[in-house]
């Protein structure tokens, strides 16, 4: 009958100390039960009305209560939502979570802050039926227009008035469209100036940009495309990029499918600047991090994007027709995605690929100067990725070196055959070649090894880490020559320890023989026939907590 | 006992005869009959006292008033039939004198809507007319269908189970067949052939509203001397107008603090200025409605007040479909869940909350508009603790509190010129506090349950109160007891609103209904039929002949007072409409919601079309909506078009929620 069963009354009845209630004495109370609830609510819902509010609170409840000269219920304050609990075993039975409270803890607890007293502050809602693009209103959704307009009423033949909405141009503000004007100027002419700097911070903090959205993000595309050969303008256009991306008030997911493509092209691109001394090599960094931030912001609602990101880059990185420092920006890409993309898209390629960037790496097999530079970066930027993600495996499994024991005492003999080798041809390396070449690979080593301690400093940063990476070094590598020989220095020292390290470590690895985890101990051992004893550096600062 | 002996008979013939299935279905068919006639608790008619038909049906009747108001409607339409079929068992059982008493006690019910029937039945005297009225033949011949949802079924069932009101009992065993669908009780307007609530079937509620409402303007009002003094000035000096315009600016701009947002407002005297013309040919929608004389007497205005509204008017932004109004939007920070009402007073410099905590708190926008203005752009939260602190430095509260209430405030309303200020409150009384003393100055007790609403009226001096108590008031500021007591709705009355020439009040109700009273006579006039649930805003338009009246769902109607009828329903909104304002002219509809959205309807248009094609335009023609201004989670409490149509909006911030 009623939504009140019987045995409920029967409970309650329990409950005030009714042991037995008659079967027909609980019968003819729940559906009066029943009406009294019902009643009570009405009353409160009312009340809720006309406290303005949508949500019945407890409050609301007792002045019901009060209306029908009831004893309001006691104990439930509405200052914080009542927290239900579902009873176990029952699907829908619910009931309050009532705490003990200790009195002393209430007692002795501090104060808490006194609310803010209430104040009214005014602001235009619209000025003329426009709202103002201010903080105090809410981000005006522009991508809800269109669908509004093509909305067309049809004429009536009853001559009744009717509006027939054009496809209406959007109306950008004066105001919005000199700021347009502006900071496209900047970007273009003046992106040095400390004002350029204003207006990035400008970009990424003000609200009421979201209109200028698709405008920024077609501007984006077109100059990248077309100002290819203009560093300085390409840098500044990536810079905007990033202050867009920044700033909580603008909502860009609608136009990144208009904004990705400039941004990997500025990590691909064959060709960056028009001249020798253009450093695209931060470029290529700077957008890596800015595609990975994107990934990491928006990954989980495109589900497709880091994978059409991964393709893209992958099959840059993989085509060897492709300019190397096409391959560079690719691993940068890749390991800017984060250690796991590296070890699944960059570490089974590893191997082919290094034998078909060894013979560009040596002297004697390539002759032109350009092209082995930027074989040292490729092999740089494989060589930090690899050891960042190694780097990575080891400070999730800490047991792992130990691990690593048997493959690499097996591939200990092709170490010291091929190192040697190696060592040779960087020796030879450095005393035949000329100073700037020699300082080149060394800066490179040396950068290597900084960068990788750097990690060990502030491991999991990725932005701390890539933005580092193209550090002082080698800016200097091409203006001085005079430094090298002391980076170079460094370098080498760097390399001694990573010597001893090594000695150190085989003579660990021989005391503990462990069979585990195979698969991450092939890892390093690949690693080290790849790199030789570079990538141990990556290891030295867990390394160096096993054993003090 | 023949009826036995038959059935026997024939239950042995056919068993000799071996009709086994025949036997079995009779069986069957008897039990069913059998079974029913239990549940029905078959009538005994030996109790030969006509009073049993007077008392139960009076039992029923309240009964049913006092029920729940979900479901009230529904057992109200029981309410008729019993009505008249009591009658007729009276009549037909002899007693005649009894039956005639019956009928005059009971027939004010029903007259709303059966009014034609009952005077048919009326005549009836004897039995022999019984047989002889077609009307009452047929009625007895026939059965009423009466839907009904599960619940109000039970819950009939469950009184006349528990009273033993056999005579009710029988009477709607014999003549009622219920329709039980499941679920929630249908709606009002849903089924306009069955009876539906007291004086509200469809066509019928037409009879209440066949009585004349004068919905003109007030004769001798300061807008038509305003217009009068307006045209003159055109014909004489059209070419002096654009320096006078110059002139009123100059004026503006040094009181321009007043308004909370002068600079705009600049430009906007401009055009209105230059578009004198235009300006003209709107109002003239205002000027062409009818002069009606004032039922009650009217406070003088002050003359300086006159003057001001006089340059007010004169300084009016034009508002329609093209040229929309400005919102200044007035926040309320830090409420903690506690405002639970705000008003605006007419020139927007005063703003009060109404709080839970029992509370009247009033702000001078004047005062504090200008530091708010400044620190405005620094970000909401800054400019507030900032004006917090400062205040609080000083050792002095940035608004006014008046305290005086015992319960919670539920609604507040300034005075037209901004002297005095209402506020009702659940603790039953309604008081008035001065906004010049900050004092409070009458509390005025007459109802008996919260009140939800009060409003002065437009000439200021009078007011009216709605209240739980299912009453409307009408009180002057001058006598601490009403002056008119409105009863009629069937649930609480939640919000009233003055018509524009004081002679009428609308009031809006949990019944669903809103209705017109005539205050100088107390009479329910007219009967707007047609919301889904409860009504909590209502609007009056300027030139008197429409209202707009909102409801819990986000339906907004716009209602025709001489028709009675539906002009168009307006569906946008999707949580409680809170406030309605007509802009000045009454070219705009603006609505404010739960639904943290300001609304603005196109008004001109839709009536425009009406006045051509009066009989045509039925619900069919919709408002347009012109535009819908979100705000950053902020529900819109309260709405109001200052005299210069810049428009004023109040909402508490509630975040979390």
């Amino acid at each position: 009958m009623s939504i009140v069963p019987k045995e409920t009354i029967e409970v309650i009845a329990q409950s005030v100390g009714i042991p037995t209630l008659p079967a027909d004495v609980s019968a003819a109370l729940a559906p009066d039960v029943e009406y009294r609830l019902r009643e009570i609510m009405q009353e409160a819902i009312k009340c809720m009305r006309h406290a303005k509010r949508t949500v019945l609170t407890a409050d609301d409840v007792d002045s019901a209560l009060s209306l029908r000269n009831v004893e309001p219920v006691y104990g439930f304050a509405s200052g914080d939502p009542l927290r239900f609990k579902r009873a176990v075993g029952h699907k829908d039975l619910f009931y309050i979570d009532d705490r003990e409270v200790d009195f002393k803890e209430i007692i002795e607890a501090p104060l808490p802050k006194a609310p803010l007293d209430t104040a009214v502050v005014a602001h235009w809602l619209a000025i003329e039926g426009v709202q103002p693009a201010i903080p105090e209103n809410p981000p005006i959704d522009a991508i809800s227009a269109p669908t509004e307009n093509k909305r067309t009423e049809h004429v009536k033949d009853d001559g009744l008035p009717v509006d027939i909405k054009l496809p209406v141009k959007h109306i950008l503000s004066r105001e919005l469209q000199m700021y347009f004007d502006k900071i496209a100027e900047l970007t273009m002419s003046r992106s040095n100036t400390p004002i350029f700097r204003e207006a990035l911070v400008s970009l990424s903090k003000d609200s009421g940009l979201h209109p200028l959205v698709p405008y920024f993000s077609y501007f984006i595309a077109d100059e990248v495309t077309r100002s290819l050969a203009d560093l300085p303008v390409l840098f500044a256009l990536m810079r905007v990029v990033q202050s867009l991306l920044r700033n909580p008030h603008v909502h860009i997911e609608p136009y990144l499918h208009q904004l990705m493509p400039s941004m990997i092209t500025c990590i691909v691109a064959k060709r960056l600047g028009h001249r020798l001394s253009d450093n695209h090599w931060e470029l290529r960094d700077f957008s890596a991090n800015l595609v990975a931030s994107v990934c990491r912001k928006y990954g989980h609602a495109y589900h497709n994007l880091q994978i059409r990101l991964t393709k893209t880059l992958i099959n840059a990185f993989l085509d060897p027709h492709k300019a190397l420092t096409q391959h560079y920006g690719a691993v940068q890409g890749i390991s800017a995605l984060g250690t796991s993309a590296v070890r699944l898209l960059l570490l089974p390629n590893l191997e082919p690929y290094m034998q078909l960037l060894d013979p560009e790496l040596q002297l004697e097999k390539q002759t032109n100067e350009m092209k082995r530079k930027e074989a040292w970066r490729v092999y740089g930027a494989l060589l930090c990725a690899s050891g960042k993600c190694l780097y990575e495996r080891l400070k999730l499994f800490p047991g792992l070196l130990s691990a690593s024991t048997q493959p690499l005492l097996r591939s200990n003999k092709r170490v010291a055959t091929n190192n040697p080798n190696k060592r040779k041809s960087s020796t030879d390396l450095s005393a035949s070649q000329p100073p700037l070449k020699k300082m080149a690979s060394d800066v490179l080593m040396s950068s290597m090894s900084s960068a990788a301690t750097m990690a060990g400093n502030m491991p999991g940063s990725m932005d701390g880490f890539s933005t580092q990476l193209p550090n002082p070094s080698m800016m200097q590598a091409s203006s001085s020559g005079q430094m090298a020989d002391g980076i170079a220095a460094a370098g080498l020292i760097r390399r001694d320890q990573g010597g001893n390290q090594h000695a150190q470590m085989v003579s660990t690895v021989l005391r503990q023989a462990w069979k585990e985890d195979q698969d991450a101990g092939h890892l390093l051992a690949s690693l080290h026939d790849v790199f030789g004893e570079a990538i141990f550096s990556f290891i030295q600062p867990p390394e160096i907590s096993f054993f003090l | 006992m023949e009826d036995e002996e038959m059935e026997k008979k024939v239950q042995q013939y056919l068993h000799r005869k071996g009709f086994r299935l025949t036997e079995l279905a009779l069986q069957e068919e008897r039990n069913r009959l059998s079974t029913t006639s239990l549940s029905d608790v078959s009538l005994s008619r030996s109790d030969n006292d006509p009073a049993r038909y007077y008392d139960g049906y009076n039992k029923l009747r309240t009964w049913a008033y006092n029920s729940l108001d979900q479901y009230k409607h529904e057992l109200l339409r029981v309410l008729y039939p019993v009505f008249i079929h009591c009658f007729m068992d009276l009549v037909a059982e002899g007693h005649t004198q009894e039956a005639r008493s019956f009928f005059h006690t009971f027939r004010e019910d029903h007259e709303l809507m059966h009014s034609r029937d009952l005077q048919k039945l009326e005549g009836i005297l004897s039995p022999l007319h019984l047989e002889e009225m077609d009307l009452a033949r047929s009625l007895r011949e026939n059965k009423f269908r009466i839907k009904l949802c599960e619940y109000s079924y039970e819950l009939l069932l469950q009184y006349l189970q528990k009273t033993q009101a056999l005579v009710m009992l029988g009477i709607i065993n014999e003549r009622i067949i219920f329709e039980v669908s499941a679920g929630q009780p249908s709606l009002i307007s849903d089924d306009a052939d069955v009876v539906a609530l007291v004086g509200t079937s469809k066509d019928l509620a037409k009879q209440i509203n066949q009585k004349e409402v004068h919905w003109g303007l007030l004769e001798d009002s300061v807008e038509e001397r305003m217009e009068k003094a307006l045209s003159d000035s055109d014909k004489t000096e059209a070419e002096s107008k654009d320096a006078d315009a110059e002139d009123n600016n100059k004026k503006k701009s040094s009181e321009g603090g007043k308004q909370g947002g002068p600079l705009k407002k600049l430009k906007k005297d401009k055009v209105v200025g230059a578009t004198g013309k235009n300006n003209k040919s709107e109002a003239s929608m205002v000027s062409a409605a009818p002069r009606v004389k004032p039922e009650l007497t009217l406070p003088a205005t002050p003359v300086e007040v006159e003057q001001s509204i006089l340059e007010d008017l004169r300084n009016r932004a034009q508002l329609n479909n093209l040229a929309l109004p400005s919102v200044s939007f007035y926040t309320f920070l830090n409420t903690h869940n506690g405002l639970n009402c705000s008003s605006i007073s007419n020139d927007g410099s005063l703003v009060v909350g109404g709080f839970s905590d029992s509370s009247v708190k009033v702000w001078d926008m004047a005062k504090i508009g200008q530091p708010a203005k400044t620190s405005s752009s620094q970000g909401e939260n800054g400019s507030s603790q900032g004006e917090h602190l400062s205040s609080t430095s000083e050792g002095k509260r940035p608004y006014t509190l008046f305290q005086g209430h015992s319960g919670p405030v539920y609604s507040a309303a300034f005075s037209p010129f901004g002297d005095f200020l209402l506020s009702s409150s659940s603790d039953s009384t309604i008081r008035l506090w001065s906004t010049k003393l900050n004092a409070n100055l009458v509390c005025y007790k007459g109802h008996n349950y919260p009140v939800w609403d009060v409003q002065f009226s437009p000439v200021g001096h009078y007011f009216a109160s709605a209240s739980h108590d299912r009453t409307a008031r009408i009180w002057s500021m001058d006598k601490i007891q009403p002056l008119r007591i409105m009863a009629g709705h069937l649930a609480d009355v939640d919000c009233v609103q003055w018509h524009v020439n004081c002679n009428y009040i609308a009031t809006g109700s949990s019944d669903k209904t809103v209705r017109l009273w005539d205050v100088q006579t107390g009479e329910c006039i007219r009967m707007f039929i047609g919301h889904r649930s409860m009504v909590l805003s209502l609007a009056m338009s300027p030139d008197g002949r429409y209202m707009a009246s909102g409801d819990e769902d986000g339906t907004i109607m716009m209602w025709d007072l001489s028709t009675g009828r539906c002009v168009s329903p307006l569906a946008g909104h999707n949580s409680c409409v809170w406030s309605l304002a007509f802009s000045c002219e009454g070219a705009l509809l603006a609505s404010g919601s739960a639904d943290c959205t300001v609304k603005l309807w196109d008004v001109a248009s839709s009536t425009k079309a009406l006045k051509m094609d009066d009989t045509k335009a039925g619900s069919t023609n919709r408002l347009r909506l012109l535009k819908a201004l979100p705000t950053k989670s902020t529900p819109v409490y309260n709405l109001r078009f200052s005299r210069r149509n810049l428009l004023f909006a109040t909402g508490a911030l509630s975040l979390g929620s």
